[in-house]
Protein backbone atom coordinates (compact mmCIF):
# COMPACT_ATOMS: atom_id res chain seq x y z
CA UNK A 1 0.00 0.00 0.00
CA UNK A 2 1.28 3.56 -0.97
CA UNK A 3 2.03 5.95 1.78
CA UNK A 4 -0.90 7.93 2.76
CA UNK A 5 -1.03 11.31 1.29
CA UNK A 6 -1.30 14.39 3.97
CA UNK A 7 -5.02 14.74 2.77
CA UNK A 8 -5.60 11.64 3.52
CA UNK A 9 -3.74 11.30 6.86
CA UNK A 10 -6.22 14.47 7.89
CA UNK A 11 -9.18 13.79 6.15
CA UNK A 12 -11.42 11.99 8.91
CA UNK A 13 -11.64 14.72 11.49
CA UNK A 14 -10.21 18.12 9.64
CA UNK A 15 -13.65 18.79 8.96
CA UNK A 16 -14.99 19.03 12.37
CA UNK A 17 -11.63 20.87 13.57
CA UNK A 18 -12.20 23.50 10.83
CA UNK A 19 -14.86 24.73 12.13
CA UNK A 20 -13.06 27.30 15.07
CA UNK A 21 -10.89 29.71 13.60
CA UNK A 22 -10.37 31.49 10.09
CA UNK A 23 -8.72 30.35 6.58
CA UNK A 24 -6.84 33.61 6.24
CA UNK A 25 -5.68 34.11 9.96
CA UNK A 26 -2.19 33.55 11.29
CA UNK A 27 -1.17 29.89 12.14
CA UNK A 28 -0.09 31.47 15.39
CA UNK A 29 -0.09 34.72 17.13
CA UNK A 30 0.42 35.80 20.42
CA UNK A 31 -1.55 38.95 21.14
CA UNK A 32 -0.61 41.48 24.48
CA UNK A 33 1.07 38.21 26.54
CA UNK A 34 2.54 39.19 29.91
CA UNK A 35 5.45 37.23 30.41
CA UNK A 36 6.12 38.30 33.65
CA UNK A 37 3.20 37.97 35.77
CA UNK A 38 2.85 41.21 36.41
CA UNK A 39 -0.21 42.94 34.85
CA UNK A 40 0.84 46.06 36.19
CA UNK A 41 3.39 46.65 33.49
CA UNK A 42 1.30 47.64 30.20
CA UNK A 43 4.34 48.52 28.27
CA UNK A 44 6.23 45.11 28.27
CA UNK A 45 3.74 43.11 26.48
CA UNK A 46 4.69 40.12 24.00
CA UNK A 47 3.32 40.14 20.94
CA UNK A 48 4.66 37.66 18.05
CA UNK A 49 3.07 36.55 14.92
CA UNK A 50 4.04 33.11 13.04
CA UNK A 51 3.17 34.02 9.24
CA UNK A 52 2.05 30.83 7.32
CA UNK A 53 4.77 28.70 6.34
CA UNK A 54 7.60 30.52 8.84
CA UNK A 55 10.29 29.21 11.32
CA UNK A 56 9.94 31.67 13.89
CA UNK A 57 12.04 30.69 16.82
CA UNK A 58 11.73 32.74 20.41
CA UNK A 59 14.82 32.52 22.76
CA UNK A 60 15.54 34.01 26.36
CA UNK A 61 16.90 33.11 29.43
CA UNK A 62 15.14 30.43 32.23
CA UNK A 63 13.34 33.47 33.67
CA UNK A 64 12.33 35.67 30.82
CA UNK A 65 8.65 33.42 30.24
CA UNK A 66 9.96 32.17 27.31
CA UNK A 67 9.20 28.39 28.44
CA UNK A 68 5.39 29.70 28.72
CA UNK A 69 4.94 30.37 25.63
CA UNK A 70 4.35 26.61 23.95
CA UNK A 71 1.33 26.38 26.96
CA UNK A 72 0.05 29.30 25.80
CA UNK A 73 -0.35 28.24 22.03
CA UNK A 74 -1.68 24.86 22.98
CA UNK A 75 -4.12 25.99 25.50
CA UNK A 76 -2.59 23.99 28.11
CA UNK A 77 -1.97 26.94 30.44
CA UNK A 78 -3.30 30.20 30.19
CA UNK A 79 -1.72 33.73 30.47
CA UNK A 80 -2.76 36.52 33.20
CA UNK A 81 -3.70 39.01 30.43
CA UNK A 82 -3.59 38.67 26.92
CA UNK A 83 -4.08 35.84 24.31
CA UNK A 84 -2.98 33.66 22.00
CA UNK A 85 -4.61 33.02 18.99
CA UNK A 86 -4.37 30.05 16.61
CA UNK A 87 -5.79 30.01 12.78
CA UNK A 88 -7.86 32.91 14.33
CA UNK A 89 -9.18 31.19 16.95
CA UNK A 90 -8.53 31.79 20.63
CA UNK A 91 -7.34 28.58 21.80
CA UNK A 92 -7.70 29.25 25.03
CA UNK A 93 -11.58 29.61 25.02
CA UNK A 94 -12.71 26.37 23.63
CA UNK A 95 -14.36 23.93 25.56
CA UNK A 96 -12.17 20.69 26.83
CA UNK A 97 -13.44 18.70 24.02
CA UNK A 98 -13.39 21.17 21.25
CA UNK A 99 -10.17 22.15 22.26
CA UNK A 100 -8.60 18.13 21.97
CA UNK A 101 -10.34 18.19 18.33
CA UNK A 102 -8.62 21.44 17.48
CA UNK A 103 -5.32 20.36 18.44
CA UNK A 104 -4.99 17.73 16.26
CA UNK A 105 -4.31 20.97 13.78
CA UNK A 106 -0.91 21.48 15.65
CA UNK A 107 2.18 19.49 16.15
CA UNK A 108 3.52 19.48 19.40
CA UNK A 109 6.87 18.67 21.20
CA UNK A 110 6.84 19.70 24.47
CA UNK A 111 10.24 20.70 26.60
CA UNK A 112 11.81 16.96 27.02
CA UNK A 113 10.19 15.09 25.04
CA UNK A 114 6.72 14.44 26.70
CA UNK A 115 7.02 10.29 25.14
CA UNK A 116 4.89 7.75 26.98
CA UNK A 117 7.52 5.18 28.76
CA UNK A 118 5.87 2.21 28.34
CA UNK A 119 5.21 2.47 24.65
CA UNK A 120 7.98 1.48 22.11
CA UNK A 121 9.12 4.42 20.12
CA UNK A 122 6.90 2.88 17.48
CA UNK A 123 4.26 3.07 19.60
CA UNK A 124 4.49 6.60 20.52
CA UNK A 125 4.35 8.01 16.97
CA UNK A 126 1.56 5.78 16.44
CA UNK A 127 0.06 7.26 19.15
CA UNK A 128 -2.11 10.44 17.75
CA UNK A 129 -2.91 8.60 14.65
CA UNK A 130 -4.40 5.79 16.83
CA UNK A 131 -6.35 7.73 19.04
CA UNK A 132 -6.98 11.17 17.01
CA UNK A 133 -7.95 9.91 13.57
CA UNK A 134 -9.77 8.03 12.03
CA UNK A 135 -7.88 5.57 9.76
CA UNK A 136 -7.85 1.90 9.87
CA UNK A 137 -4.97 -0.38 11.49
CA UNK A 138 -3.44 -0.86 8.02
CA UNK A 139 -3.26 2.85 7.08
CA UNK A 140 -1.60 3.94 10.50
CA UNK A 141 1.20 1.39 9.96
CA UNK A 142 1.78 2.97 6.42
CA UNK A 143 2.08 6.48 8.03
CA UNK A 144 4.17 5.24 11.06
CA UNK A 145 6.25 3.11 8.60
CA UNK A 146 6.92 6.33 6.06
CA UNK A 147 7.56 8.15 9.54
CA UNK A 148 9.81 6.24 10.93
CA UNK A 149 12.23 6.18 7.22
CA UNK A 150 12.37 9.76 7.10
CA UNK A 151 13.10 10.61 10.84
CA UNK A 152 15.85 6.97 10.47
CA UNK A 153 14.12 5.38 13.52
CA UNK A 154 13.72 1.92 12.31
CA UNK A 155 16.34 0.05 13.81
CA UNK A 156 15.50 1.68 17.21
CA UNK A 157 11.89 1.63 16.59
CA UNK A 158 11.02 -1.23 19.09
CA UNK A 159 13.03 0.17 21.87
CA UNK A 160 11.24 1.93 25.31
CA UNK A 161 12.54 5.77 25.39
CA UNK A 162 14.26 4.53 28.03
CA UNK A 163 16.36 2.22 26.22
CA UNK A 164 16.76 4.98 23.74
CA UNK A 165 19.42 7.69 23.44
CA UNK A 166 18.70 11.51 23.43
CA UNK A 167 18.67 11.77 20.13
CA UNK A 168 16.85 8.90 18.98
CA UNK A 169 14.00 9.72 21.54
CA UNK A 170 14.21 13.26 19.76
CA UNK A 171 13.22 12.16 16.57
CA UNK A 172 10.25 10.34 17.71
CA UNK A 173 9.05 12.98 19.34
CA UNK A 174 9.41 14.86 16.29
CA UNK A 175 7.75 12.37 14.09
CA UNK A 176 5.24 12.02 16.60
CA UNK A 177 3.97 15.98 16.55
CA UNK A 178 4.27 15.57 12.80
CA UNK A 179 1.81 11.56 12.38
CA UNK A 180 -1.31 13.96 11.74
CA UNK A 181 0.76 16.24 9.17
CA UNK A 182 -0.22 19.27 11.31
CA UNK A 183 -0.16 22.91 9.84
CA UNK A 184 1.08 24.07 12.72
CA UNK A 185 4.42 22.88 14.92
CA UNK A 186 4.77 24.07 18.10
CA UNK A 187 8.24 23.12 19.99
CA UNK A 188 9.95 23.43 22.95
CA UNK A 189 13.66 23.73 23.71
CA UNK A 190 13.63 21.18 20.89
CA UNK A 191 17.54 21.19 20.23
CA UNK A 192 18.41 20.89 23.71
CA UNK A 193 20.82 18.68 24.09
CA UNK A 194 21.70 17.75 20.28
CA UNK A 195 24.75 18.59 18.33
CA UNK A 196 24.00 21.32 15.67
CA UNK A 197 24.13 19.13 13.07
CA UNK A 198 20.97 16.75 14.12
CA UNK A 199 19.75 20.05 15.23
CA UNK A 200 19.86 21.43 11.38
CA UNK A 201 18.26 17.48 10.62
CA UNK A 202 15.35 17.63 12.62
CA UNK A 203 14.26 21.06 11.80
CA UNK A 204 14.44 20.63 8.00
CA UNK A 205 12.01 17.64 8.43
CA UNK A 206 9.58 19.43 10.81
CA UNK A 207 9.27 22.33 8.16
CA UNK A 208 8.79 20.11 5.25
CA UNK A 209 5.19 19.22 4.91
CA UNK A 210 4.47 15.82 3.08
CA UNK A 211 3.73 17.34 -0.02
CA UNK A 212 7.09 19.54 -0.15
CA UNK A 213 5.38 22.99 0.89
CA UNK A 214 6.73 24.66 3.96
CA UNK A 215 4.77 24.77 7.40
CA UNK A 216 4.78 27.12 10.33
CA UNK A 217 7.19 26.40 13.02
CA UNK A 218 7.46 27.75 16.18
CA UNK A 219 10.05 27.10 18.57
CA UNK A 220 11.09 27.86 22.08
CA UNK A 221 15.13 27.82 23.16
CA UNK A 222 17.27 29.24 25.61
CA UNK A 223 19.34 30.23 22.58
CA UNK A 224 20.26 28.83 19.19
CA UNK A 225 23.35 27.59 17.38
CA UNK A 226 24.61 29.61 14.61
CA UNK A 227 24.18 26.64 12.04
CA UNK A 228 20.26 26.23 13.17
CA UNK A 229 19.99 30.20 13.52
CA UNK A 230 20.55 30.63 9.75
CA UNK A 231 17.88 27.91 9.22
CA UNK A 232 15.06 30.15 10.65
CA UNK A 233 12.69 33.13 9.20
CA UNK A 234 12.59 35.01 12.30
CA UNK A 235 14.62 34.72 15.92
CA UNK A 236 12.92 37.44 18.36
CA UNK A 237 14.41 37.48 22.12
CA UNK A 238 12.34 37.68 25.11
CA UNK A 239 13.73 40.46 27.37
CA UNK A 240 11.93 41.83 30.35
CA UNK A 241 8.63 40.90 28.90
CA UNK A 242 8.75 42.01 25.14
CA UNK A 243 9.86 40.09 21.88
CA UNK A 244 13.18 42.13 20.74
CA UNK A 245 13.77 41.39 16.93
CA UNK A 246 17.20 39.88 16.44
CA UNK A 247 19.12 38.77 13.25
CA UNK A 248 18.50 35.36 12.09
CA UNK B 1 -18.81 25.68 69.31
CA UNK B 2 -18.79 27.38 66.00
CA UNK B 3 -15.23 26.47 65.34
CA UNK B 4 -16.32 22.77 65.67
CA UNK B 5 -19.39 23.37 63.40
CA UNK B 6 -17.24 25.17 60.87
CA UNK B 7 -14.73 21.97 60.50
CA UNK B 8 -17.36 19.37 60.43
CA UNK B 9 -19.09 21.57 57.85
CA UNK B 10 -15.49 22.23 55.76
CA UNK B 11 -14.73 18.26 56.02
CA UNK B 12 -18.60 17.61 54.50
CA UNK B 13 -17.86 20.07 51.91
CA UNK B 14 -14.34 18.39 51.03
CA UNK B 15 -16.55 15.31 50.71
CA UNK B 16 -19.23 16.22 48.66
CA UNK B 17 -16.96 18.01 46.62
CA UNK B 18 -14.90 14.71 46.17
CA UNK B 19 -17.98 12.65 45.01
CA UNK B 20 -18.99 15.54 42.07
CA UNK B 21 -15.52 14.99 41.15
CA UNK B 22 -16.16 11.17 40.96
CA UNK B 23 -19.29 11.27 39.48
CA UNK B 24 -18.06 13.75 36.48
CA UNK B 25 -14.86 11.66 36.37
CA UNK B 26 -16.94 8.31 35.87
CA UNK B 27 -19.72 10.36 33.79
CA UNK B 28 -16.57 11.05 31.29
CA UNK B 29 -14.35 7.55 31.13
CA UNK B 30 -18.29 6.34 29.93
CA UNK B 31 -18.66 9.12 27.18
CA UNK B 32 -15.25 7.86 26.20
CA UNK B 33 -15.78 4.72 25.02
CA UNK B 34 -18.31 6.52 22.30
CA UNK B 35 -15.52 8.33 20.79
CA UNK B 36 -13.56 5.64 20.18
CA UNK B 37 -11.72 6.22 16.32
CA UNK B 38 -11.58 2.71 14.18
CA UNK B 39 -7.79 1.96 14.98
CA UNK B 40 -8.44 3.43 18.80
CA UNK B 41 -10.93 0.40 19.17
CA UNK B 42 -8.29 -1.98 18.20
CA UNK B 43 -5.96 -1.13 20.47
CA UNK B 44 -8.08 -0.17 23.40
CA UNK B 45 -9.07 -4.06 22.78
CA UNK B 46 -5.34 -5.22 22.87
CA UNK B 47 -4.90 -3.11 26.14
CA UNK B 48 -8.58 -4.30 27.68
CA UNK B 49 -6.64 -8.01 27.02
CA UNK B 50 -3.36 -7.42 28.45
CA UNK B 51 -5.63 -5.75 31.85
CA UNK B 52 -7.07 -9.14 31.61
CA UNK B 53 -4.27 -11.01 31.93
CA UNK B 54 -2.75 -8.44 34.01
CA UNK B 55 -5.82 -8.52 36.75
CA UNK B 56 -7.22 -11.66 36.55
CA UNK B 57 -5.38 -14.75 34.86
CA UNK B 58 -2.56 -13.29 37.25
CA UNK B 59 -4.81 -13.58 40.50
CA UNK B 60 -6.46 -16.44 39.92
CA UNK B 61 -4.13 -18.83 41.98
CA UNK B 62 -4.66 -16.28 45.06
CA UNK B 63 -8.42 -15.98 44.25
CA UNK B 64 -8.75 -19.88 44.21
CA UNK B 65 -6.47 -20.62 47.52
CA UNK B 66 -8.64 -17.79 49.55
CA UNK B 67 -11.42 -19.10 48.50
CA UNK B 68 -10.96 -22.73 48.99
CA UNK B 69 -9.70 -21.84 52.40
CA UNK B 70 -12.51 -19.71 53.38
CA UNK B 71 -15.41 -21.75 52.36
CA UNK B 72 -13.68 -24.87 54.06
CA UNK B 73 -13.70 -23.18 57.37
CA UNK B 74 -16.92 -21.69 57.32
CA UNK B 75 -18.69 -24.76 55.84
CA UNK B 76 -16.76 -27.29 58.21
CA UNK B 77 -17.69 -25.05 61.48
CA UNK B 78 -20.88 -24.52 60.29
CA UNK B 79 -21.92 -28.68 59.76
CA UNK B 80 -20.16 -29.10 62.63
CA UNK B 81 -22.57 -26.66 64.43
CA UNK B 82 -25.87 -27.38 62.48
CA UNK B 83 -25.56 -31.11 62.97
CA UNK B 84 -25.85 -30.38 66.78
CA UNK B 85 -28.93 -29.40 66.52
CA UNK B 86 -30.29 -31.29 63.78
CA UNK B 87 -30.31 -28.77 61.16
CA UNK B 88 -27.75 -29.27 58.31
CA UNK B 89 -29.75 -29.01 55.60
CA UNK B 90 -29.52 -25.11 56.37
CA UNK B 91 -25.84 -25.51 55.23
CA UNK B 92 -27.24 -24.37 51.87
CA UNK B 93 -28.38 -21.29 52.67
CA UNK B 94 -25.12 -20.78 54.47
CA UNK B 95 -22.94 -21.01 51.76
CA UNK B 96 -25.70 -19.39 49.28
CA UNK B 97 -25.90 -15.92 51.12
CA UNK B 98 -22.90 -15.89 53.11
CA UNK B 99 -20.07 -17.14 50.84
CA UNK B 100 -21.54 -16.90 47.35
CA UNK B 101 -23.81 -13.81 47.64
CA UNK B 102 -21.72 -11.86 50.20
CA UNK B 103 -18.22 -13.05 51.09
CA UNK B 104 -16.94 -14.13 47.55
CA UNK B 105 -17.61 -10.80 45.85
CA UNK B 106 -16.13 -8.80 48.56
CA UNK B 107 -13.30 -10.28 49.09
CA UNK B 108 -12.52 -11.17 45.28
CA UNK B 109 -13.37 -7.39 44.66
CA UNK B 110 -10.58 -6.56 47.57
CA UNK B 111 -8.04 -9.07 46.16
CA UNK B 112 -8.73 -7.04 42.80
CA UNK B 113 -8.22 -3.80 44.75
CA UNK B 114 -5.30 -4.68 46.51
CA UNK B 115 -3.53 -6.04 43.75
CA UNK B 116 -4.69 -3.68 40.86
CA UNK B 117 -5.82 -1.20 42.04
CA UNK B 118 -2.73 0.04 43.51
CA UNK B 119 -1.19 -0.65 40.33
CA UNK B 120 -3.76 1.60 38.31
CA UNK B 121 -3.46 4.31 41.09
CA UNK B 122 0.72 4.05 40.94
CA UNK B 123 0.42 4.24 36.96
CA UNK B 124 -1.68 7.05 36.91
CA UNK B 125 -0.03 9.30 39.14
CA UNK B 126 2.76 8.61 37.35
CA UNK B 127 1.58 9.55 34.61
CA UNK B 128 0.61 12.71 35.34
CA UNK B 129 3.91 13.78 37.35
CA UNK B 130 5.56 12.46 34.37
CA UNK B 131 3.65 15.06 32.13
CA UNK B 132 2.34 11.87 30.02
CA UNK B 133 -0.96 13.09 30.43
CA UNK B 134 -0.79 16.51 29.48
CA UNK B 135 1.50 14.79 26.07
CA UNK B 136 -1.98 12.93 25.33
CA UNK B 137 -4.07 16.07 25.78
CA UNK B 138 -1.62 18.43 23.59
CA UNK B 139 -1.96 15.89 20.79
CA UNK B 140 -5.72 15.85 20.88
CA UNK B 141 -6.17 12.54 23.07
CA UNK B 142 -8.65 11.91 25.24
CA UNK B 143 -6.84 10.96 28.56
CA UNK B 144 -10.14 8.50 29.40
CA UNK B 145 -10.10 6.81 26.26
CA UNK B 146 -6.52 5.99 26.88
CA UNK B 147 -5.75 5.84 30.24
CA UNK B 148 -9.31 4.73 31.92
CA UNK B 149 -11.92 3.22 29.69
CA UNK B 150 -9.24 0.43 29.06
CA UNK B 151 -8.58 -0.47 33.06
CA UNK B 152 -12.16 0.13 33.73
CA UNK B 153 -13.40 -2.49 30.98
CA UNK B 154 -10.51 -4.30 32.40
CA UNK B 155 -11.68 -4.62 35.66
CA UNK B 156 -14.95 -5.19 35.11
CA UNK B 157 -14.43 -8.27 33.19
CA UNK B 158 -11.53 -9.61 35.47
CA UNK B 159 -14.03 -8.98 38.49
CA UNK B 160 -16.90 -10.75 37.45
CA UNK B 161 -14.66 -13.36 35.96
CA UNK B 162 -12.99 -13.86 39.44
CA UNK B 163 -15.97 -13.82 41.24
CA UNK B 164 -17.41 -16.99 39.18
CA UNK B 165 -14.23 -18.36 39.90
CA UNK B 166 -14.21 -17.56 44.09
CA UNK B 167 -18.22 -19.03 43.96
CA UNK B 168 -16.75 -22.62 41.60
CA UNK B 169 -14.31 -23.02 44.27
CA UNK B 170 -16.18 -22.31 46.97
CA UNK B 171 -18.78 -24.70 46.11
CA UNK B 172 -15.90 -27.35 45.45
CA UNK B 173 -14.23 -27.06 48.95
CA UNK B 174 -17.22 -26.69 50.92
CA UNK B 175 -18.08 -29.76 50.26
CA UNK B 176 -15.13 -31.16 51.75
CA UNK B 177 -15.81 -29.37 54.60
CA UNK B 178 -18.91 -30.59 54.82
CA UNK B 179 -17.51 -34.36 53.84
CA UNK B 180 -15.34 -34.00 57.39
CA UNK B 181 -18.78 -34.09 59.15
CA UNK B 182 -19.60 -36.77 57.48
CA UNK B 183 -21.95 -35.38 54.87
CA UNK B 184 -22.75 -37.02 51.30
CA UNK B 185 -21.61 -35.38 47.90
CA UNK B 186 -25.17 -36.45 46.61
CA UNK B 187 -26.74 -34.57 49.26
CA UNK B 188 -24.30 -31.61 49.74
CA UNK B 189 -25.06 -30.79 45.84
CA UNK B 190 -28.82 -31.14 46.20
CA UNK B 191 -28.87 -28.59 49.45
CA UNK B 192 -27.00 -26.18 47.55
CA UNK B 193 -28.46 -25.95 44.05
CA UNK B 194 -32.36 -25.98 46.12
CA UNK B 195 -31.16 -22.84 47.76
CA UNK B 196 -29.27 -21.08 44.48
CA UNK B 197 -31.62 -18.81 42.13
CA UNK B 198 -31.50 -16.82 39.74
CA UNK B 199 -31.08 -14.23 41.81
CA UNK B 200 -27.68 -15.02 42.80
CA UNK B 201 -26.42 -15.04 39.31
CA UNK B 202 -27.32 -11.29 37.90
CA UNK B 203 -26.42 -10.74 41.91
CA UNK B 204 -22.88 -11.87 40.83
CA UNK B 205 -23.48 -9.66 37.29
CA UNK B 206 -24.43 -6.92 38.99
CA UNK B 207 -21.84 -6.94 41.89
CA UNK B 208 -18.89 -7.33 39.23
CA UNK B 209 -19.95 -4.33 37.32
CA UNK B 210 -20.21 -2.20 40.15
CA UNK B 211 -17.18 -3.25 41.79
CA UNK B 212 -15.13 -3.57 38.89
CA UNK B 213 -15.91 0.19 38.18
CA UNK B 214 -14.96 1.32 41.31
CA UNK B 215 -11.39 -0.60 41.43
CA UNK B 216 -10.65 1.55 38.22
CA UNK B 217 -12.80 4.43 38.58
CA UNK B 218 -11.35 5.62 42.09
CA UNK B 219 -7.68 4.61 41.91
CA UNK B 220 -7.35 6.16 38.22
CA UNK B 221 -9.30 9.04 39.72
CA UNK B 222 -6.95 9.97 42.96
CA UNK B 223 -3.92 8.71 40.75
CA UNK B 224 -4.85 11.64 38.01
CA UNK B 225 -6.10 14.32 40.50
CA UNK B 226 -1.78 14.25 41.49
CA UNK B 227 -0.12 17.68 40.85
CA UNK B 228 2.70 18.48 43.03
CA UNK B 229 5.21 15.74 42.12
CA UNK B 230 6.24 12.16 42.98
CA UNK B 231 6.12 12.79 46.78
CA UNK B 232 2.34 12.71 46.09
CA UNK B 233 2.21 8.94 44.13
CA UNK B 234 2.09 7.02 47.41
CA UNK B 235 -0.50 9.37 48.86
CA UNK B 236 -2.56 9.06 45.47
CA UNK B 237 -2.44 5.30 45.89
CA UNK B 238 -3.28 5.29 49.70
CA UNK B 239 -6.79 7.83 48.62
CA UNK B 240 -7.36 5.56 45.74
CA UNK B 241 -7.36 2.64 47.41
CA UNK B 242 -8.87 3.22 51.01
CA UNK B 243 -11.74 5.14 48.91
CA UNK B 244 -12.52 1.92 46.65
CA UNK B 245 -12.80 -0.12 49.78
CA UNK B 246 -14.77 2.06 51.31
CA UNK B 247 -17.10 2.12 48.30
CA UNK B 248 -16.95 -1.71 47.67
CA UNK B 249 -18.70 -1.98 50.90
CA UNK B 250 -21.04 0.52 50.79
CA UNK B 251 -22.27 -0.58 47.98
CA UNK B 252 -22.14 -4.44 49.16
CA UNK B 253 -24.47 -3.52 51.56
CA UNK B 254 -26.78 -1.32 49.10
CA UNK B 255 -26.77 -4.36 47.24
CA UNK B 256 -28.53 -6.14 50.41
CA UNK B 257 -31.16 -3.43 50.69
CA UNK B 258 -32.15 -3.63 46.93
CA UNK B 259 -31.99 -7.72 46.54
CA UNK B 260 -34.53 -7.59 49.61
CA UNK B 261 -36.30 -5.12 48.46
Amino acid sequence: MSPLTSHEVRAGWMAQALKWGRPDAAPLAFIAIDLRDRPDHPDHHFDLTVAPGTTVVAIGDEDSGVGDLGGFALGLRQPLSGRAEVFGARIGQLPYYDLLLFRRRIGYHPVGDGLLQNLSLRDNVALPLRFASDHRQAEVDDRVNQLLEDFRLRAVATLRPAAANEEDRRRAAMARALALDPDLVVLEAPFDGLTGRAAQDLLDKVSRRDDGSRRAVFATAQDLVPSVRRMVDRVVKVADGSAVEEKP
Amino acid sequence: MTAVVAAIGRSGARRLSVLGGLARFALGAFRAAARLTRAGRWVTLRVLINQIRFTALQAIGLVTFLASILSFLVISQTVRQLGRLGATDLIGTVIVVAVIRELGPLLTALIVVSRSGTAIAAEMATNRVMGEVTALEAMGIDPYIYLVLPRMLGAIVSVAALMIVFDGVALASGYFGAALSGMHFQRYTNIVLTTLSAKDVWLTVAKGVVFGSAVALFPSYHGLAVKAGPTEIPQAVTRGVVATIVAIFISSALFVVVAAG
